[in-house]
Formats: C-alpha cells, sequence, structure tokens
C-alpha cells in the first residue's frame, strides 16, 4: 500500500522533472531537473528492488554524467533564445513524432504476455550477486568490450579536446629534482655604488 | 549458488586479440615524444591488419563464450573484406596523414579499434555483442570525422553523426530490450529456438522493426540516410574512405545474422520492410546525387544507392541473393576505395572537392582520369567492369524469386544514376583545365593502390569466377 | 526487503518538508515591498553591460570525460566484489584483464599531459 503511494509519487516527479527538462528556459534549470528525474528514477528501481541499478543511477548519472553535462552547458557559448525561436514551427512536427512514438508503445504493452518465471528470485540473493554472477560468467565477452569502449571514449576525449598551451610552465620534476646550486644561484659581487 | 563459466575458446578469436593488443601498444607508442611515430604506428598497424587477415584465413570454424562469438564461413569472409578494406585505406592515407598533421598515432588506434567492432559485430552470436562491437566501431568513428578539430564542417560531421548515431544505437538498444524481453534470451540462436514454437507477439515484430531501423542507420539506408552526405563531406577524406566501407560491411554482416540466424521465422515480417528499404535507397541514391556539385557528397549518395542494391539482393533470399550481397560488397569495396585514393590524391595537391574542380584532368593527367572513370563506370554499372557484374548478379537473384517489379526499379534507377557518374567523366575530359593545375606528384602507396583496385575493376568483371565461388561458399551456410 | 528502506523514505519526506515548510513560511511571514529599483538587476551600481555568463574552458570537460570513464569503471567493480567467491579465478583473471585496458589509457592520459592543469 505504501509502496504503491511511494510509486505514484516517484512516478509523477519523474514525469514532471522530464517535463522541466524540455521546457525550462535556463539549461542550467534543465541539468537540474534532470537530476532530479535521474533520483526519482532511482528510486522506482528500488521499489523493483532492483537496488544496484538504483544505486549505478546515483553513482554514474547523477555523480558524473549529470556533471558532465552541466560543464558542457555552462561551456557552450550558444544564445539559447535564438535556438529556442524554432520551437513554434517545428512544435507540430515534434508532437506528431511523440504521438507516433505513444502509440508505438501503447500497442506494444497491448501484445506484451508476462512471464511470471522471469521475476523471480528464489533464493533470495542480493541483487547486486546476482548482476555479478551473470554479468562476469555469461556476458564475460560483452564486458571486456566494454573496457574498449571506455578506452576509445578516453582516447576520444584527449585528441579532440587536449589543447597544450605553449606559453604555461610545467613543471618537470626530473631536471628539478636534477637541479644544482651551482646553476641554480649566482653569486655576484657588487661594488659599492655600481649596482644597478 | 556455483556459478557456470562459458567455454573460453581463445583460438577462434585470435584475429580479434591480435588486433586488441596491437590497438593498446600502439595507444602506448603514440603517448610518446617520437617525432617519427607516426609512420612507425602506421608500418605497425599495416603488418598488424595483414597479420590479423592471415589468421583469419587460418582459423577453424567454432564458437566461444557460450556462442557468444561465432566463427564461420560467413564471418571470416566479412572480417577479411573488413581488413582488406582498413588496411587498403590505412595504406592510402600515410602520405595524407603525414600532411594533415594526423600521424600522432592515435589515428591508428582508433582506426583499429573501429576494426575490431566491425570484426565483433560480424562474429556476433548475441544481441549484446552485436551492440558493444557496433558502439567501439561508431565511437571510434565519430571521433575520426570530428579528427580536423579546427574545421567547423569536420566537426559538424562529428557531431552530426554522434546525436544521430546516438539515436539509432538508441532505437537497436530498445529493439533488443523488446526482443529479450519476449522471448528470455539475447541468444541468437535461442531467439530462433523461442520463436520457432511458441506464439509471436506483437513486441517481438516491433523489436526486430527497431533494431532494423537502427541496423539501416548504420548503412546509411534510406530513409536513415540524412546524415551521410553531411558526414561525408564534412569529414577528412581519408576518414570518409574508411566510413565510405568499413561500417557497411560490419552493418550488413550484422543485418544478415540477426535476420537470417535470429529471425527467419519472421521474414513475412521484415522482408517488405527490406524491400521498401532497397527500393528508396535506389531512388535517393539516383535522384538526389544528381543535383550534387561536391563529389564527396555524390559518393555519399552513391553509397546510398549501392547500399540499396544490396539490400535488393539480400531480399530474394536464394543463395544467388545472399551470393551477390557477399559479392556486391566485395566489389563496391574496390570501387569505393580507388576512387577515394584519387581524391585524395588531388585533395593532397590543393584540389577541392567540388566536381567543378575536376575539370581538364583528362588532359593534364591521362592515367589518373583514365582510372576515375574507370571507377566512375564501374560504380554505374556499364560492362565489362566489376559493378556492372554485381549488378547482373542482384538483378538475376531478383528475377529468379520473383520480384520483377523490384529489378525493374533497380535497372531504372541504375540508369538514373549513370548520368550523375558520366557527368564527372565529362568534366575531366571535355572541359579545359585551369592553370598549374593537377601538378601533384604520385608516390608509391598511391600507386599500388590505384593499380590493385583498378586491376580488380577489370579481372572481376572479366573474369568473376573466383569471385563468385568464394562468395557462394560464404554464404552456404545460410541456405 | 522494502521495509528496510522506510527510515530513507522518512528521512527523504522530513527532508523535503522542512526545507518546503521554510520556503512557503518565509514567504509568508516576510514583508515584501518591491519597487522598480529594487527590482532591476545591476552590477555595482550600473546596468549590465553584457551578459553575465561567460563560457567555461573546455579543459572543464576533458576532466569530466575522464571522471565518467573511471566512475564507471568502479561501478562494474562492485557487483564483482559482491560476488568474487563464486566468480573464483577466472572472475579475477577478467577483471584484471578490463582494468588492464584502462591502465593503458590512464597511462596514455597521464603521458599526454591530459592531467596537468596548465
Amino acid at each position: 500500500m505504501v509502496a504503491d503511494l511511494v510509486f505514484y509519487l516517484f512516478a509523477a516527479v519523474t514525469v514532471a522533472a522530464a517535463l522541466g527538462v524540455i521546457t525550462s528556459r535556463n539549461q542550467v534549470h534543465s541539468v537540474l531537473f534532470l537530476i532530479l528525474a535521474f533520483f526519482t528514477t532511482a528510486g522506482l528501481f528500488v521499489l523493483l528492488k532492483a537496488e544496484f541499478l538504483a544505486a549505478l543511477l546515483v553513482i554514474v548519472y547523477m555523480g558524473a554524467v549529470a556533471v558532465l553535462f552541466l560543464f558542457v552547458v555552462m561551456m557552450l557559448d550558444v544564445d539559447f533564445e535564438s535556438l529556442r525561436a524554432g520551437v513554434k514551427e517545428h512544435l507540430p512536427m515534434g508532437l506528431f513524432v511523440g504521438a507516433v512514438i505513444l502509440a508505438e508503445f501503447a500497442f506494444i504493452l497491448s501484445g506484451v504476455h508476462v512471464d511470471e518465471a522471469v521475476q523471480t528470485n528464489a533464493a533470495n540473493i542480493p541483487n547486486t550477486q546476482l548482476i555479478g554472477q551473470v554479468l562476469y560468467t555469461k556476458y564475460l565477452f560483452p564486458f571486456e568490450i566494454a573496457s574498449l569502449v571506455l578506452l576509445v571514449a578516453l582516447i576520444g576525449a584527449v585528441v579532440l579536446t587536449l589543447r597544450k598551451r605553449k606559453d604555461a610552465k610545467r613543471q618537470h620534476i626530473p631536471s628539478q629534482i636534477a637541479r644544482t646550486r651551482d646553476e641554480a644561484v649566482e653569486l655576484v659581487k657588487v661594488a659599492p655604488g655600481q649596482g644597478a | 549458488m556455483p556459478v557456470q563459466m562459458p567455454d573460453i575458446n581463445l583460438v577462434t578469436m585470435l584475429p580479434e586479440i591480435l588486433i586488441a593488443i596491437l590497438g593498446l601498444v600502439l595507444l602506448l607508442m603514440s603517448a610518446g615524444q617520437d617525432a617519427e611515430r607516426g609512420r612507425k604506428v602506421n608500418a605497425m598497424a599495416l603488418a598488424g591488419v595483414i597479420a590479423a587477415a592471415a589468421l583469419t584465413v587460418v582459423t577453424a570454424n567454432g564458437s566461444s563464450f557460450g556462442g557468444f562469438f561465432v566463427v564461420d564461413p560467413f564471418a571470416r569472409a566479412m572480417k577479411l573484406l573488413m581488413l582488406l578494406a582498413t588496411g587498403m585505406v590505412l595504406y592510402m592515407s600515410m602520405e595524407y596523414m603525414r600532411d594533415q598533421k594526423f600521424d600522432g598515432g592515435e589515428y591508428q588506434v582508433m582506426t583499429l579499434m573501429a576494426l575490431l567492432g566491425g570484426m565483433i559485430m560480424a562474429s556476433a552470436g548475441d544481441f549484446v555483442v552485436l551492440y558493444m562491437g557496433l558502439e567501439l566501431m561508431s565511437l571510434s568513428i565519430y571521433v575520426l570525422a570530428a579528427w580536423r578539430r579546427d574545421d567547423v564542417r569536420s566537426n559538424e560531421a562529428g557531431l552530426k553523426y554522434f546525436v544521430l548515431g546516438s539515436m539509432a544505437s538508441g532505437f537497436l538498444l530498445y529493439g533488443i530490450s523488446l526482443i529479450y524481453g519476449t522471448t528470455g534470451t539475447t541468444l541468437f540462436t535461442g531467439v530462433a529456438t523461442a520463436l520457432s514454437h511458441g506464439h509471436i507477439s506483437t513486441a517481438t515484430i516491433m523489436g526486430v522493426v527497431m533494431v532494423l531501423a537502427g541496423m539501416s542507420f548504420k548503412v546509411a539506408a534510406a530513409p536513415f540516410h540524412m546524415w551521410a552526405p553531411d558526414v561525408y563531406e564534412g569529414a577528412p577524406t581519408s576518414v570518409t574512405a574508411f566510413m565510405a566501407v568499413l561500417p557497411k560491411i560490419a552493418a550488413f554482416a550484422a543485418i544478415f545474422r540477426v535476420l537470417l540466424i535470429a529471425f527467419p521465422a519472421l521474414q513475412s515480417h521484415w522482408n517488405p520492410l527490406l524491400q521498401l528499404l532497397a527500393v528508396a535507397s535506389l531512388a535517393v541514391g539516383a535522384i538526389a546525387a544528381i543535383g550534387q556539385t561536391n563529389i564527396k557528397r555524390m559518393l555519399a549518395y552513391s553509397s546510398i544507392g549501392h547500399v540499396g542494391f544490396i539490400l535488393l539482393g539480400l531480399t530474394a533470399h536464394t543463395g544467388l541473393g545472399y551470393q551477390s550481397v557477399v559479392a556486391y560488397l566485395a566489389i563496391y569495396i574496390f570501387m569505393s576505395v580507388g576512387a577515394f585514393a584519387i581524391i585524395l590524391l588531388l585533395n593532397k595537391a590543393g584540389v577541392g572537392d567540388e566536381i567543378e574542380d575536376y575539370k581538364g584532368l583528362g588532359h593534364k593527367r591521362p592515367m589518373l582520369a583514365l582510372l576515375m572513370a574507370l571507377f566512375m563506370f564501374s560504380m554505374a554499372g556499364i560492362p565489362p567492369l566489376a559493378g556492372f557484374m554485381g549488378k547482373l548478379y542482384v538483378f538475376m537473384a531478383a528475377v529468379q524469386s520473383g520480384m520483377m517489379m523490384l529489378a525493374v526499379a533497380g535497372v531504372l534507377f541504375s540508369a538514373i544514376g549513370a548520368f550523375y557518374y558520366l557527368r564527372i567523366v565529362k568534366f575531366m575530359y571535355f572541359d579545359q583545365p585551369a592553370e598549374g593545375a593537377f601538378g601533384m606528384e604520385l608516390d608509391f602507396s598511391a600507386r599500388a593502390i590505384l593499380t590493385v583496385t583498378g586491376v580488380v575493376m577489370l579481372v572481376w568483371g572479366l573474369f568473376p569466377g573466383a569471385l563468385l565461388s568464394w562468395s557462394g561458399a560464404s554464404v552456404k551456410m545460410f541456405q | 526487503m522494502l521495509e528496510n528502506y522506510f527510515p530513507i523514505l522518512v528521512f527523504l519526506a522530513m527532508a523535503i518538508g522542512m526545507a518546503v515548510v521554510m520556503q512557503v513560511l518565509s514567504f509568508l511571514l516576510g514583508p515584501r515591498k518591491p519597487d522598480a529599483k529594487k527590482v532591476t538587476q545591476y552590477e555595482c551600481g550600473f546596468s549590465p553591460l553584457s551578459a553575465v555568463r561567460i563560457p567555461f574552458d573546455v579543459r572543464f570537460y576533458l576532466i569530466a570525460i575522464l571522471f565518467v570513464v573511471f566512475d564507471i569503471e568502479a561501478a562494474f567493480l562492485f557487483p564483482w566484489a559482491v560476488a568474487f567467491k563464486q566468480l573464483g579465478m577466472i572472475g579475477f583473471v577478467e577483471m584484471i584483464l578490463f582494468l588492464l585496458v584502462l591502465l593503458v589509457g590512464y597511462a596514455y592520459v597521464w603521458k599526454k599531459g591530459a592531467l596537468e592543469w596548465d
């Protein structure tokens, strides 16, 4: 009973936050709404007893991805008002596509029969452990490919955004350590009255 | 609860392991200070691709990770095509990369990672593996497209490809989740078994449609082609050459596997979709290319047209049809690489990408113009060149399985398409060159690639026997 | 099992409730007398001369992406650690391989100087 109530609460907030993402004028507010949507979705996962996914949503999506979005929004020098100008013309098309996708969802849901066997977790093993037991055995190969995908993301970010500043002073630790007194200090005897 | 480890059969995946390790080693090299590292990395990458091709030929049939990774004649053939295409593109872009200061080493690493993703797709026996391979390939190519980061058009190409590609991945993933939800497995063979006995729900069919839409995006089949012209135009030419070949082979390999292994039971549902995609691609490829003034854009539309032909061969669902698809892919690689090799060469000499810029090439560089004409005629499907053979077998397959209307449409659009290929030939031979144009030197790699692709056009056009028997052997398992 | 989360729910409700109550109370009780000068935006006594939002440096993006990548890597470690006993030696080796690939990426990033802020 309480669970149902909480479900509807979270679901309603998720939908409202998602609407906030696409309607708020300020991009930073959009990202904050997105974080709220992530959070309530995490709540929905908890209700489904998928705690690991909930934790993942909080750690990865709210902790990292949302921060990335925030950076990107602040990084872009885009006049959002001018972007907004086209919304009125594109609204009918957008609504049409949305309606088609909604109809698709309805169509699919009408034909689904839920297999009860999928839902059982007879031994009551914590779901993080269950995921671990599947991910690192049956899905071992895709898991290893994931490391390469992450690697490509890493290289891509470095290649596309890393700019070395020519005028920056950098540390060069070996040469700093190898420095001797002789090359660092010069003793000059200055005669009185001659110093410039 | 004890866990069940899948059978791990690393011998079947030696080519992939080699490419992965090579990629890691080259990445470490590219972080170094060596000014000559670009040349070394390129040489090592090429050697690795050749070694992987040799390994691919000798790996026996088999599977690994409980059927997630499958090696069979079809996978081997597709991987060989991919290795061949990547090797040729890497080899021919060596000089270009040095000119463009792309030779830090990361470029080759990204190329190898894209290749690895493609090879994984060709061997995928499971939807999750398919998706991961696709992401590995796409992500690398998004980055490659935006490689010239100070160039607005290259940035636009990368961004556009990325945004639309992510949406396509979303479709694919949603389709996969629907299929998993209704069949309870992600394994291709498992899905086929689940569908062969048991009722087929609308959700499964929707899943197939979504997966097909996602894959169509990757091969740039109309109406999922919108990204292709802009991305082809904006990306650096060496990258355009690469993405004109690798993702197409990989995605077609995946389409084959998904449709013929996982969903033979739903053929009546997906075949009309394939036919629709084929006709739309043929139409877009033929008609939209006519107005193009930029040669890379034109080749983008031309590749959409070729995708139409390949899909046409697939819809025939006969041995001949599948065979024609593999043969057409092989021919397409050589045509495309050859044409891009010439564009790359001219780019290096400061010639632009406009078709107008090719005015008078025939007067100044008769050999180059002749080769360009050869590739254009081959793409147009004029006998006795290889492109004609490819189209001929597709039409034969279509007629054989009673798709008269589609075959007629194919011939019609192919005739319309010939117009714009011939326009380039007209510019090259019937217009006068500008002062001092086309004064570049042909380096050895350009000569080698152009010789090989040119000879292949003629040989496969006149003696297609070997190609046909090879492609026939590779698709025998689907009959 | 879900009952275990009840305290968290209560905690959440209290946190939200407190924030809302305080906002509402200050809205209701605080005196507000807005006039034209008061509500006009200004900087140092002038009207703003330009848009106040200046774009962030692109280097923040690089840091954020690196963080995302290694965050995901860490996320993969949780289920592995929990199921470690059942996975045995193969599980250990496969995670070492996974980490090794990302370690190569880390070495690359470090050597490239992407971790330096200049």
